[in-house]
C-alpha cells in the first residue's frame, strides 16, 4: 500500500516553482575594490545596468547643495572620446538609456538597453565613470540650468517641493536637510573646481556597486567589465561619519507664500527610523493602512468621504540613519484649515485606536500582492541588488519579506504606531499657500515662520544650504 | 507461500498492477486535461483520495469473485476444474501490457508532440492568433454581447494585470458636459447597488490588487494589478460595476470637490498645463479636442444626474469595452470566470459615431496666458493626421528627431548651444481623430519667445526642404524599437499596448507587427511628414509672467 501511494504522489504535478524575487547574484570583486553583481535573465532582449556610488546629497559640502546631483549630470556630458553631442548620439543611436543622478545618500548611474548592443553600452558606462569629460564650460551650462529647473517646479508642480522645505526645517544643520537637486541659492555658490574635488573624493572605483541583469552570459559579461573596469584607479577613502541626525524642536511652522494661489498645500512631519529599524514589515503594514493606499484612513477622510482634495498619504524616508515620517495633501484655500484638522485628527486616532484584525489582513494582502512587480524588469533587478550592497543589507530584505509582512501581529503593528507616528505636539508643518489668506489661521499650529516660494533658499538662513 | 499462490491464481496480483497503471494514467488524464475540460481546481486530489479508497475494494473483489463462462461468481462457489482463472489473467497481462503502451505514449507525446486539444464542453478557448509574428499564447475570445477579452498568459511572476478599455473619452463630449468622461471615471468607484461606495476600492485592495483609472481625449482605461490569487474578485467586482452602478446623488457632490482639487492641482497650479489647455482650445474651433480633460470649472460645477446616467447608458456598455488579462493566468480560467460574470450584462446601441472634422486652418493662431511664474513658456501645435494616418509613424520618428531626446536637432540648438530654452519636447498625434503635432518649451526667465519661435520655425523649414539623414532616421527606429522591447518587460506593459492597439488600431496583433511599420519608413515618408510645418497651420501658445500692477 504505501508503494502504491508514493508511486501515485510521485505523479503529482510538481508544486509551481515561483522564481526567488531577487536571484543570487554572481559576486566579482576587482583588485581595485569594484563590486560587480550578475544575474542572467532571458525573458526580453534587455539588459539593465545599475551603479550605486556611496555618496549623494549627505556629502555634498557646506553650503553647496545639489553638488552631487550636479556632479552627476556632469558625467553624462561627455566621456571617453565622446564630446557631449557624441555622448549623447552614440547612446540615441542604439536606442539605450543611461542616466545619471544623486539620491540621499548615493550616486545613481543607470543603463537599459537591447542586448545586441552590450559592447557599446559597457564602453559607455565606463567612460562615464571613469573618465567624464567634465568640462567648465558645461559645468557652467548645467548649473544655470538646473537653477531654472527650480523655478520650473516652483511654477509647475507645488506638492513637489514639499519634502525639500521639510527636511530643511525639520533637520536643521544635519546633511538630511539638504535638498538632493539643491537650491537656486546654493547651486549659484558651485564653482568648478568644487566640482572637480567632489567627484574625485566620491566617484571611485572603492565606493562602487555595479548590477548587472538580463540577458547576456555571465562569463562573457564577467569578462567585458573586468576589461572595462580594471584600470579605474581606488583613492583613499574618505572619512563619511554621518551623525545621527537630531530633528528640530516641533510645533513650528514654516508658511510658504505663493500669492494668488487658489490652492493651500500641506506637510506634518517628525523624525522617523532608519532602514535596519527591526519592524519594518511592522512600519508598513501601519503606514499602508495611515496613508499608503487608496483606501488608507488620510485618503478615506480627506478624499473619500469629505471631497477636500484629490489625494492625501503618509509616507516614510528610512534612510541609514533616523529618517522622516510624514503626512502631505492639499485642499483649496478657504478649507485650509478643516483640511489639516481633519488630517491631526485621523493621525490621532490611529495612535489611540491602532488596527484590527480586518485591518491587519488587508494590508497584509495588499503589500504581498504589490511586491513582485517591483522585481519585474532587468533594471528594477539591478537597482535592488545595488541597493541591498550599498546599505549593507542580504538578499532576505526582500526575499524575505513577504513572509515578514504575513508574520506581522495585531500587537506588533500596534505598538509601532504608538513608537514611530508622531503625536499632535510632535508635529513640524509646511504649508504652502497664499499667506495673505491663511497667515492669521495657520498660527494655531506653532511658532510660524514665512518664505516666500521665489526665495532661492528652501531653508530659514541660520547657513547657507 | 500458500496464500501467495492462492492470490496469484486469483489473478488478485494483476489486479493490483493493473489498477495501479490504470490510476496513474487517469491522474495522468486528470492533470492534462482539466484545465480543458474545466474540472474544479481539486479534481486531481479528489481523484487521488477515490483511487486510494477503490484500491482494497478492487483487491477484495479480485479475490473474493472470479470470472466464469456462465457469468461473476464467488470464488468458493467455482468448481476448481472449470475456473478459467488462468484465461482471465492472460486478459490482464494483455490489459496492463496495453496500458503501459498507452501510458509510455501519453509520457512521450507529452514532451514531443503538439498538446492535445480537447473539443470546448466548458469554458470557450477562445481565437488563437492569426499573424506568424504574435505570440502563439496569447488568445482572444468575443462574449455574446460584444465584449473583446485579450489574455496573454506570462508565468514570470504570480501577478495579473487587468486593464478594461472604455471607447469614452473628452471627445464624446460637448459644451455643458466638457469633462464628464473624466468625472465618470471617478463615479466608477463610487458604489454599485450591491457594493455601497468605497467598497469596490476596500474589497480589491483587501484581495491585494491596487486599482487605478485615466481618461483620454479617446478613451477612459480601468487598470487592477493584483496577485492571482484575486482573479475571481476582480472580476466579479468589474462585473457589477459595469451592471449595477448606483450613481449617488451624494457621492455626486463628494466627487466633485475631489475632480475640482484635482484641477486646481493639474492645470490651475501647473502652468504647463495652464497654457496647453489654451492652446488646444485655440487649435480646435470644431472638433471636441478643444475640450480640456477635467472639463471647464463651471460645468464640472453643473452637469446633471441625468447626464451622468445617460453617459453610463451610452458608453458603459459591454460592446464599448476591451478587456485585457496579462499575466499569471490561463485564458481558460479567465474565460471561464467572463462567461459567467461579463456575459450576462446586456449590450447597448453603439454610440453614435464623431460626426465633426476640424476644419483646415487659413493662418497663424495665438494665444496668450498671463500668470504667477518664474519661467516663461512657449508652445507650438501643428495640425495633423489621426493615429492611424499612414504618415503618422513616419511624423512620429520626425517629432523624435527634431525634439525627443538630450540628442535632439531643436534640445542641441536651443537648449545646449543658444541656451534659449531650458527644455524643449514634443509630442505626436495618436487619436482616432486628427491631433496636433505639439512642441512644448521652457524658457528661462529673462527667455524670449518670440526670437525661440523664430528659430524653431527656421528649422522646421529647414527639414520640410531638406529632410533628415538616414543616420538620424535609423537613430529614431532604434529608440523607439528599445521602447517597444522596455513596454513589453512587463505584465503592465503588456496589457496597456495590447488593449491600445486593439482599441485604436483595430486589433491587438497590430502590436506585434508595429516593429515591421517602424523598419519599412523611408526619409522620403518624413520629409513628406515635414509639410505641415506651415506657419498657416500652426497654433502658437505664450505663458508670460504676470507683471506687477503699477
Amino acid at each position: 500500500m504505501r508503494c502504491f501511494l508514493i508511486g501515485i504522489l510521485a505523479l503529482a504535478p510538481l508544486l509551481a516553482n515561483a522564481r526567488d524575487l531577487v536571484p543570487e547574484p554572481n559576486r566579482i570583486e576587482l583588485d581595485n575594490g569594484a563590486v560587480f553583481l550578475l544575474v542572467e535573465k532571458r525573458d526580453v532582449p534587455l539588459i539593465g545596468i545599475e551603479a550605486i556610488i556611496s555618496g549623494g546629497a549627505i556629502t555634498d559640502p557646506s553650503g553647496m547643495a545639489g553638488m552631487s546631483e550636479l556632479v552627476a549630470s556632469l558625467m553624462q556630458k561627455g566621456a571617453g572620446e565622446r564630446s557631449a553631442q557624441a555622448f549623447v548620439e552614440a547612446v540615441a543611436a542604439v536606442g539605450g538609456e543611461l542616466t545619471a543622478s544623486a539620491a540621499l545618500e548615493s550616486i545613481a548611474i543607470s543603463g537599459e538597453f537591447l542586448s545586441r548592443d552590450a559592447d557599446l553600452m559597457v564602453e559607455l558606462f565606463a567612460d562615464m565613470l571613469i573618465r567624464p569629460t567634465m568640462s567648465a564650460a558645461e559645468m557652467t551650462k548645467l548649473r544655470d540650468r538646473k537653477i531654472n529647473a527650480i523655478r520650473v517646479v516652483k511654477d509647475t508642480n507645488l506638492v513637489s517641493l514639499l519634502p525639500a522645505y521639510g527636511s530643511a526645517f525639520l533637520f536643521g544643520e544635519h546633511p538630511y536637510a539638504n535638498p538632493v537637486a539643491g537650491s537656486e541659492a546654493s547651486l549659484q555658490r558651485i564653482e568648478y573646481r568644487d566640482v572637480m574635488r567632489y567627484f574625485r573624493d566620491t566617484v571611485v572605483p572603492n565606493n562602487a556597486i555595479i548590477a548587472v541583469v538580463g540577458d547576456f552570459d555571465s562569463a562573457e559579461m564577467e569578462r567585458l567589465l573586468t576589461a572595462a573596469f580594471a584600470d579605474w584607479e581606488p583613492q583613499e577613502p574618505t572619512e563619511n561619519a554621518l551623525v545621527e541626525p537630531t530633528p528640530e524642536p516641533a510645533g513650528r511652522v514654516l508658511l510658504v507664500n505663493k500669492p494668488g494661489t487658489t490652492q493651500s498645500y500641506f506637510w506634518l512631519g517628525a523624525g522617523g527610523v532608519a532602514i535596519d529599524y527591526p519592524q519594518r514589515a511592522e512600519l508598513d503594514v501601519a503606514n499602508t493602512l495611515l496613508g499608503g493606499r487608496y483606501t488608507s484612513l488620510l485618503n478615506n477622510a480627506l478624499r473619500v468621504e469629505s471631497g477636500l482634495t484629490y489625494g492625501a498619504h503618509s509616507r516614510l524616508i528610512r534612510p541609514s540613519r533616523r529618517g522622516l515620517v510624514y503626512l502631505y495633501s492639499y485642499t483649496q484655500t478657504e478649507t485650509t484649515i478643516e483640511a489639516i484638522d481633519m488630517m491631526i485628527d485621523v493621525l490621532e486616532s490611529f495612535r489611540a485606536d491602532g488596527v484590527d484584525a480586518e485591518m491587519l489582513a488587508s494590508a497584509q494582502n495588499y503589500i504581498r500582492g504589490q511586491y513582485a512587480p517591483r522585481f519585474e524588469t532587468s533594471a528594477q533587478l539591478a537597482r535592488a541588488l545595488a541597493m541591498i550592497e550599498h546599505m549593507g543589507l542580504t538578499r532576505d530584505h526582500i526575499s524575505g519579506y513577504v513572509e515578514a509582512v504575513g508574520a506581522t501581529t495585531i500587537e506588533a503593528v500596534n505598538e509601532v504606531v504608538r513608537t514611530v507616528y508622531p503625536s499632535r505636539k510632535e508635529l513640524t508643518f509646511i504649508i504652502l499657500g497664499d499667506a495673505e489668506v491663511i497667515r492669521d489661521q495657520v498660527a494655531r499650529y506653532g511658532e510660524v515662520t514665512e518664505i516666500s516660494i521665489t526665495d532661492p533658499s528652501f531653508k530659514i538662513q541660520k547657513s547657507p544650504d | 507461500m500458500a496464500l501467495f499462490a492462492e492470490l496469484r491464481r486469483r489473478n488478485v496480483l494483476k489486479v493490483a498492477l493493473l489498477y495501479v497503471i490504470a490510476s496513474w494514467l487517469a491522474l495522468w488524464f486528470v492533470q492534462n486535461t482539466g484545465d480543458v475540460l474545466g474540472m474544479p481546481p481539486w479534481a486531481y486530489s479528489a481523484t487521488l483520495i477515490a483511487l486510494t479508497i477503490g484500491f482494497p475494494i478492487a483487491l477484495a473483489f479480485a479475490w473474493m469473485y472470479e470470472i466464469t463462462p456462465a457469468g461473476l461468481k464467488k470464488s468458493v462457489d467455482v468448481d476448481q476444474t472449470q475456473s478459467i482463472v488462468y484465461k482471465t489473467g492472460q486478459k490482464l497481462n494483455s490489459a496492463v501490457a496495453v496500458l503501459l503502451v498507452l501510458g509510455a505514449l501519453a509520457l512521450i507525446g507529452e514532451g514531443l508532440l503538439p498538446k492535445f486539444e480537447f473539443p470546448v464542453f466548458g469554458p470557450p478557448e477562445g481565437d488563437a492568433p492569426t499573424s506568424q509574428s504574435t505570440p502563439p499564447e496569447i488568445r482572444s475570445l468575443v462574449l455574446d454581447n460584444g465584449l473583446k477579452i485579450i489574455v496573454w498568459p506570462d508565468h514570470d511572476i504570480p501577478n495579473v494585470a487587468m486593464y478594461n478599455f472604455v471607447r469614452a473619452g473628452g471627445r464624446n463630449e460637448y459644451p455643458g458636459i466638457t469633462g464628464l468622461a473624466h468625472f465618470f471615471e471617478h463615479m466608477m468607484f463610487n458604489g454599485t447597488e450591491n457594493h455601497g461606495p468605497g467598497e469596490f476600492d476596500r474589497l480589491m485592495e483587501a484581495a491585494g490588487s491596487e486599482n487605478n483609472a485615466f481618461t483620454t481625449p479617446d478613451i477612459t482605461v480601468y487598470t487592477n494589478r493584483f496577485p492571482k490569487t484575486a482573479l475571481q474578485t476582480v472580476i466579479e467586482l468589474e462585473a457589477d460595476r459595469l451592471e449595477n452602478l448606483a450613481i449617488d446623488p451624494e457621492m455626486v457632490e463628494r466627487e466633485r470637490g475631489a475632480v475640482q482639487s484635482e484641477r486646481r492641482t493639474a492645470i490651475d497650479n501647473n502652468n504647463l498645463q495652464l497654457l496647453f489647455e489654451q492652446l488646444l482650445a485655440t487649435a480646435f474651433v470644431a472638433h471636441p479636442y478643444q475640450f480640456p480633460v477635467l472639463g471647464w470649472p463651471s460645468d464640472i460645477a453643473s452637469w446633471t444626474q441625468e447626464d451622468l446616467e445617460q453617459f453610463f447608458e451610452t458608453y458603459y456598455a459591454p460592446n464599448n469595452c476591451v478587456m485585457v488579462f496579462t499575466g499569471d493566468v490561463t485564458p481558460a480560467e479567465v474565460f471561464s470566470l467572463a462567461v459567467d460574470h461579463f456575459e450576462p450584462i446586456s449590450s447597448q446601441e453603439p454610440p453614435a459615431a464623431i460626426r465633426t472634422i476640424e476644419p483646415e486652418q487659413r493662418g497663424v493662431r495665438r494665444v496668450l496666458v498671463e500668470a504667477d511664474a518664474q519661467t516663461p513658456m512657449l508652445q507650438l501645435g501643428f495640425h495633423a493626421g489621426s493615429v492611424r494616418d499612414p504618415l503618422n509613424i513616419p511624423l512620429t520618428l520626425l517629432l523624435r528627431i527634431l525634439a525627443g531626446d538630450e540628442s535632439s536637432r531643436l534640445h542641441q540648438l536651443l537648449v545646449e548651444e543658444q541656451q534659449s530654452a531650458v527644455s524643449v519636447g514634443s509630442l505626436a498625434p495618436n487619436g482616432f481623430d486628427p491631433w496636433l503635432a505639439f512642441f512644448y518649451l521652457i524658457l528661462p526667465p529673462d527667455g524670449d519667445p518670440q526670437a525661440v519661435e523664430e528659430t524653431i520655425l527656421a528649422e522646421l523649414s529647414r527639414t520640410a526642404i531638406e529632410g533628415v539623414t538616414e543616420e538620424e532616421l535609423t537613430k529614431a527606429k532604434n529608440i523607439m524599437m528599445a521602447e517597444h522591447w522596455r513596454n513589453l518587460a512587463t505584465i503592465d506593459g503588456k496589457a496597456a499596448a495590447l488593449g491600445n492597439f486593439e482599441v485604436y488600431f483595430g486589433s491587438y496583433e497590430a502590436l506585434f507587427a508595429e516593429s515591421e511599420r517602424i523598419e519599412a519608413v523611408t526619409v522620403e515618408q518624413l520629409k513628406e511628414a515635414a509639410t505641415i510645418f506651415r506657419e498657416n497651420n500652426m497654433t502658437v501658445g505664450v505663458l508670460q509672467p504676470r507683471r506687477d500692477e503699477p
